[in-house]
């Protein structure tokens, strides 16, 4: 194994050139925290975009931020919010989860991988607030796609296609993000003793009220005894999250309590509980430490599909939570083929789809990590995938086999 | 005019034997190729370059327009999908050996889900009939372009529409959940669903915005949203373009993000009074619409934080809407004002670019010079919040000289938008009208990588051809290196 | 919008008319979606930018109208629900009614279409006429099977037949020409439109618009010598009927206002309304003293919603606990302008008003297009009823003769917004309502 971390993009540019000229497949990392996420690549060579760092422009005014992808994002969280603003998307920090180093997630690979937080079901994901890139792509070509501006439909929105590509198509080296201002407080109602259907029926009653919900949860008993701020309850609990300025959080708290009502007495956590618990959401801690034999999976369908998803899950005799509504389910259980396939024919026959988040490597290598495409589309991703990276370099086999 | 690529002589050539193949595959009267019937689809909202097209064809289902298309490409027959035919960009413009399969048919709603807030809806259903049909229940769909009560959800699709209110709700990309395509070939693929997020690459993202070249959209699973409790609008006018500007600056740093945020320079705000009576402030020379959401209280609470900010801005008037119906007219003088504008010239070009938002003064005394060397008028209509910039240019169609200054004019005002840091469409679209410019914003290497996606998944080049990219190697497009 | 006339084409003020009005199109297309025929068909030659695409093709061109042309044209319901919607005030009216004319002089039309057409520019204004074909209509109506075919003019007969109601109202003498005095002090003169079809199919339109301004103080001329609008023939590209029948209007109002003054003259049929309105166009290029009159009626027309909201309304009966689902008239929302008034009117009668989706569709009436394009109109009526249905209102209420026929029959009862409004005022109750007291009770229970 070696590993190439150049610190500029013309050298990226080089060494993708040379892997390409060899046709040596390059592992694109940036700290290497996501490399557990889907499956393993083989590749001799590590590219890592680590040392190509650094905040390149910042516009509070024009809500726009550019950085470079081995930016820490704790580094652009922490700038951001000096300037009462925030990501929108609230991407998790998944290292506790998958065994890595908290805290040392880099922009790229949080864009690279598409992850977003609670706020996705109303804010939108990372590739909603993507507004430019720089990459490279597998023929060591520099190219920029996007811009530097809110709107922008000039030619094709490679911005969406490359984020959530898993470096697959090529090595994204610079970001530029919508941000917005943070807001001034929040809350959050709590609905205890909720079995899974009908906490995700208080969920969409609260995400279809004219009250500006901005995170919707529920957490089974086991799971909410691993929020310290929830063990109290000593119950499943359904999270409805509301943030806006002070009147308006306090307003539209008492308007949700009394619309929901029907599925029994909220509590309202204030502003600091109210952080703790969504951070936890965030980063799916509510599922507890994973061991080494265990694998875990985030699963998306429809939000009154979720209780569904829960139910499979339990059986298993794994562990489950929902955010977005109902419409993401985390899960946690045994590492093997079989539960592998419970869970995915779950979410197929559900409509949606899985991400395997962790697994044994041998496991994840065997493993449709994500589901499979139908033929005239993944004929279609095979050529995409050449017209980026025609000696298919790029973390071959990241996402599907021979891709 | 434009330039158009050759007419394949082939398929001119074959021209009666593809009407009677398409005959064979529509039902009755969905067929058009009388000249005298062809003539009204030779153009759409950008009705300076026109083109009468081979045939027209209306299907009526997912399974037609496969048959239709898989027709075409068995025959390397050009296709142009169109809507409402409302693209100011050109998006819909035929080509002389093109079949244009119209969707205007498939125009039904097919589903409506409140508990996971979507709804399945044909392309051919416009923008407003989404909202129409789940206002009752208090739900609305969230883009809003300015023609939204007649383009159609698959243009919106094709072209990533934004509109008004996208600063908050986001454009058609963001309020999207699934598509129906069908590919080139004739192949129908599901993307998406009722969940959110791509596993894999995320083809409903590339797929927003692709103008036609990659697919055919024929249904659409779209985010529906609660409305909420109220709107209300207010009226800032200023003495200057960078005062107004300013003012933006100072409400988005405070940390308020309003539903909406428009400028309008004076022209624009002259046009649009005279057409919707909303009580525009004619001694202006900028003029901010502020729209806020939430309850009455809310409202109030936004407003007046908002109105103390405009007021460090030496305001000539601040006006606070007073009911819906004030709301209405001051939004309608807004959303009609292309067309207003169609009242005080005869001709307009829009032009669709986006600018960093901290350059707007700039950038509006640079247009307004450009305006005076070229002898034309132009109105600057702004989403302040975003950086969308839409001036309209004024010129006389029945005088060619002075369609060509109004080109050349528009070409200037967009390399300038990309020049600052911005680029050349915000929501319109590249459509054929932008077509040339794309070299000002991207490189080869650029435009190559983009053009090679084409062919991933239209590898003979037949859907909307001319448009978006560059016409001379859009006909020769950059096939994938040895893969 | 670029045109391409000829500085001679030009040179004719009906040709310098239609140009003005296509350079005024930026071809934005906000008409499309809230036209009726492409929301039905899908197809930009029957939406109203294509109509006006093909409309300054062939006068441009200078030649007869072709078939296309015609059948597109005549596809248009005249809704002018495009007017409504155009942000660059295209007045397609204008638009149209100029190429049917075009269309008349310059086409020759199937034997049967003109035939149709002759009957019914012949027939339809006149009331005598009009009430024995509608009793030859009834007599005929058993031997509807032997309509069952395909062809247009099966089609088309069997929709005139549909129209004759089953039971046809006694001719009242109250249209002739007379003064229906002031109840009390006479606050105000005007005259009244008594038309055509309306007094055949339903002269109690009249009587009530006559009862409940007389008790307001409203002195009520129905002038000799005024008859048919002429929007019928005008609307088939009859120009020369058309301006016969406004003349004689003009005429016989011109001799009221010398005689005694009139403060307006009252339409309660919508269609005729927009018509009447629209006299000082027609005659614009007439010699004076037509061009000067034809302007003054034009003026002092007004809807009957409109005369009443300026005059002041107020009911004298308890409100009745119905429920009205209103029905606006394309030529009352589009064609005038007038939306909220007979609303309001309806409200502060003491009826609950409900407004259907979709209002601004047309129901397919649309004068004779409901005979001439039976297809379409039964479509648009199918799918205006649904959406009142949809409202779960008790009866209909409608400001234009037309809708009223058209809506009539197998759902919800029909009145006119003036019947209900005289009702309340302490006229007679309508047969609508009787029809729908049965509704509004076991809904109560």
């Amino acid at each position: 194994m070696s590993a190439l971390a150049p610190a500029d993009e013309a050298e990226i540019a080089q060494a993708i050139g040379e892997a390409r000229a060899r046709a040596t497949p390059l592992l694109l990392a940036g700290r290497a925290t996501k490399d557990g996420i889907l499956r393993p690549v083989q590749a001799e060579t590590t590219l890592s975009l680590k040392n190509h760092a650094g905040v390149t422009l910042y516009a509070p005014n024009e809500l726009i931020l550019s950085a470079r992808a081995g930016t820490p994002l704790a580094e652009i969280e922490a700038l951001v919010a000096g300037a009462g603003q925030q990501i929108i998307a609230e991407p998790p920090d998944l290292a506790a989860l998958l065994g890595e180093t908290e805290g040392a997630q880099t922009l790229g690979g949080v864009v690279a991988c598409n992850l977003s937080g609670p706020r996705r079901i109303t804010a939108g994901a990372m590739r909603d607030h993507v507004m430019g890139l720089r990459a490279v792509n597998g023929a060591g070509e520099i190219i920029r796609a996007g811009g530097r501006v809110l709107k922008n439909v000039t030619g094709l929105d490679l911005c969406k296609l490359l984020t959530g590509s898993f470096g697959t198509l090529a090595a994204i080296t610079e970001i530029t993000l919508k941000v917005l201002p943070a807001a001034e407080t929040t809350a959050t109602l709590v609905l205890p003793g909720l079995d899974a259907q009908r906490g995700v029926a208080a969920l969409a009653q609260a995400l279809g009220a004219p009250f500006g919900v901005s995170a919707a949860a529920w957490l089974p008993r086991a799971q909410a005894a691993r929020v310290g701020e929830l063990a109290g309850f000593a119950a499943s609990v359904a999270l409805v999250r509301i943030e806006d300025f002070r009147p308006s959080v306090l307003y539209r708290g008492e308007r949700l309590r009394a619309l929901l009502s029907e599925f029994g007495a909220a509590e309202i956590l204030d502003e600091a509980p109210s952080r703790a618990v969504w951070r936890a959401v965030r980063d799916a801690a509510p599922l507890g430490p994973v061991g080494g034999h265990d694998a875990v999976w985030r699963v998306s369908v429809r939000p009154s599909a979720g209780p569904g998803i829960v139910a499979v899950a339990e059986g298993l005799g794994g562990r489950c939570f929902l955010d977005w509504g109902g419409g993401l389910a985390w899960i946690t259980a045994e590492a093997s083929a079989e539960t592998h396939r419970a869970i995915t024919e779950a979410a197929r026959a559900a409509g949606g789809v899985w991400w395997l988040m962790r697994a044994p490597a041998a496991l994840r290598a065997s493993l449709d990590v994500v589901p499979a495409e139908p033929a005239p589309l993944a004929a279609i991703a095979r050529r995409v995938k050449a017209a980026f990276d025609p000696a298919f370099i790029l973390n071959p086999g990241r996402i599907h086999v021979g891709l | 005019m434009i330039d158009l690529p050759d007419p394949k002589p082939t398929t001119l050539a074959a021209r009666e034997r593809i009407i009677a193949g398409l005959r064979a595959l529509l039902p009755e009267g969905g067929v058009i190729a009388e000249a005298l019937r062809l003539k009204p689809y030779e153009t759409d909202g950008l009705s300076a370059y026109r083109q009468v097209p081979l045939a027209v064809a209306l299907p009526e289902t997912t399974e037609q327009v496969a048959s239709v298309l898989r027709f075409c490409h068995e025959n390397g027959v050009r296709v142009v999908p169109r809507g409402a035919g409302t693209s100011l960009s050109g998006g819909a413009l035929p080509l002389a050996d093109a079949v244009v399969i119209g969707l205007m048919r498939m125009n039904r709603i097919l589903a409506i889900d409140y508990a996971d807030r979507l709804a399945v809806v044909q392309p051919g259903v416009t923008n407003i009939g989404i909202t129409e049909a789940v206002r009752g229940a208090g739900f609305f769909y969230a883009p809003d372009p300015s023609s939204q009560l007649a383009c159609m959800i698959g243009g919106n699709v094709n072209m990533n529409s934004g509109g008004a209110h996208c600063l908050k709700y986001g454009v058609t990309a963001n309020n999207l959940l699934g598509l129906k395509i069908v590919t080139i070939e004739g192949e129908v693929i599901e993307i998406g669903g009722a969940h959110l997020d791509a596993a894999g690459y995320d083809w409903l993202g590339l797929l927003t915005g692709s103008e036609g070249q990659l697919a055919i959209v024929t249904e659409v699973t779209v985010r529906i949203l609660r409305s909420p409790e109220g709107a209300r609008a207010m009226l800032a006018a200023f003495r200057s373009n960078e005062i107004a500007g300013a003012c933006v600056d100072a409400i988005i740093t405070s940390g308020i993000i309003p539903v909406a945020l428009e400028f309008m320079d004076r022209p624009a705000i002259h046009a649009c009074e005279a057409f919707a009576h909303a009580g525009y402030p004619l001694d202006a020379e900028a003029m901010l619409i502020i729209e806020v959401e939430g309850s009455i209280a809310e409202q109030d609470d936004l407003l007046a934080r908002i109105k103390e900010i405009c007021a460090r801005f030496d305001p000539i008037s601040l006006k606070i809407s007073q009911s819906a119906e004030e709301s209405a007219a001051i939004w309608k003088g807004r959303k009609g004002a292309f067309g207003a504008v169609g009242r005080i010239s005869p001709d307009y070009l829009c032009m669709d670019g986006t600018i960093p938002t901290g350059r707007l003064p700039d950038v509006l005394r640079r247009i307004g010079e450009m305006s005076d060397s070229y002898g034309l008028k132009v109105a600057n209509i702004f989403h302040a919040g975003d950086g969308n910039l839409h001036p309209l240019i004024m010129f006389d169609a029945n005088d060619p000289e002075s369609f060509h200054r109004a080109e050349a004019f528009g070409a200037d005002i967009l390399k300038l938008c990309v020049e600052v840091g911005g680029c050349l469409t915000g929501e319109h679209g590249v459509g054929v009208e932008k077509r040339d410019l794309m070299t000002a914003q991207f490189t080869a290497v650029e435009l190559d990588q983009q053009r090679r996606i084409k062919t991933a998944f239209d590898p003979d080049w037949l859907l909307n051809t001319a448009k978006v990219f560059p016409l001379t190697a859009a006909l020769a497009p950059a096939m994938p290196r040895a893969a | 919008m670029q045109t391409h006339f000829t500085p001679e084409q030009l040179r004719d003020p009906e040709t310098a008319v239609a140009n003005q009005i296509l350079r005024t199109c930026v071809h934005c297309g906000f008409c499309t979606a809230t036209c009726p025929t492409f929301v039905l068909l899908g197809d930009e030659l029957d939406s109203p930018r294509g109509r006006i695409y093909l409309i300054k093709d062939m006068l441009e061109s200078g030649r007869p109208a072709s078939e296309a042309v015609v059948r597109h044209v005549d596809r248009c319901l005249s809704c002018l629900a495009c007017m409504t919607t155009c942000p660059s005030g295209v007045h397609y009216m204008h638009l149209v009614d100029h190429a049917r004319a075009h269309i008349e002089e310059t086409y020759r039309r199937p034997w049967h279409d003109r035939a149709l057409r002759a009957l019914l520019a012949r027939v339809l204004p006149h009331p005598q006429l009009f009430r024995a074909a509608l009793v030859a209509a009834r007599l005929a109506r058993p031997f509807r099977f032997l309509l069952a075919g395909k062809s247009v003019l099966a089609k088309r007969l069997a929709a005139m037949l549909a129209m004759a109601p089953a039971r046809l109202p006694a001719p009242s003498p109250i249209e002739r020409p007379r003064a229906h005095p002031a109840a009390g002090p006479r606050r105000q003169r005007v005259a009244l439109l008594a038309g055509c079809a309306q007094q055949v199919l339903d002269p109690e339109i009249n009587a009530a618009t006559i009862r409940l301004l007389t008790r307001l103080g409203v002195e009520v001329v129905v002038a000799k010598g005024a008859g048919c609008c002429g929007a019928l023939t005008h609307h088939m590209g009859k120009h020369d009927d058309a301006m016969a029948a406004a003349r004689a209007n003009i005429a016989a109002w011109s001799r009221e206002i010398e005689a005694g003054g009139l403060d307006a003259v009252i339409i309660n049929a919508s269609g005729c309304g927009t018509t009447v309105k629209d006299y000082g166009f027609m005659f614009r290029n007439e010699p004076e003293p037509w061009r000067t009159r034809a302007a003054r009626i034009s003026e002092i027309a007004l809807d009957i919603s409109e005369f009443l909201t300026r005059i002041g309304y107020r009911p004298t009966r308890e409100p009745p606990g119905l429920t009205v689902a209103y029905h606006a008239a394309c030529s009352l929302q589009h064609g005038q302008k007038i939306t909220g008034e007979p609303k309001a009117l309806l409200r502060a009668a003491g009826f609950t008003v409900v407004e259907p989706a979709e209002g601004h569709l047309c129901c397919g009436s649309a004068g004779t297009y409901n005979l001439m394009q039976p297809d379409i109109a039964a479509r648009l009526r199918t799918r205006k009823l649904a959406n009142i249905a949809a409202t779960g209102a008790d009866l209909i209420a409608a400001g234009n003769i037309g809708c009223l026929t058209q809506l009539a029959g197998d759902t919800l009862p029909v009145a006119h917004t003036v019947a209900l409004l005289d009702w309340m005022a302490g006229g007679p109750e309508p047969a609508a309502v009787a029809k729908a007291a049965p509704r509004r009770d076991a809904k109560a229970s």
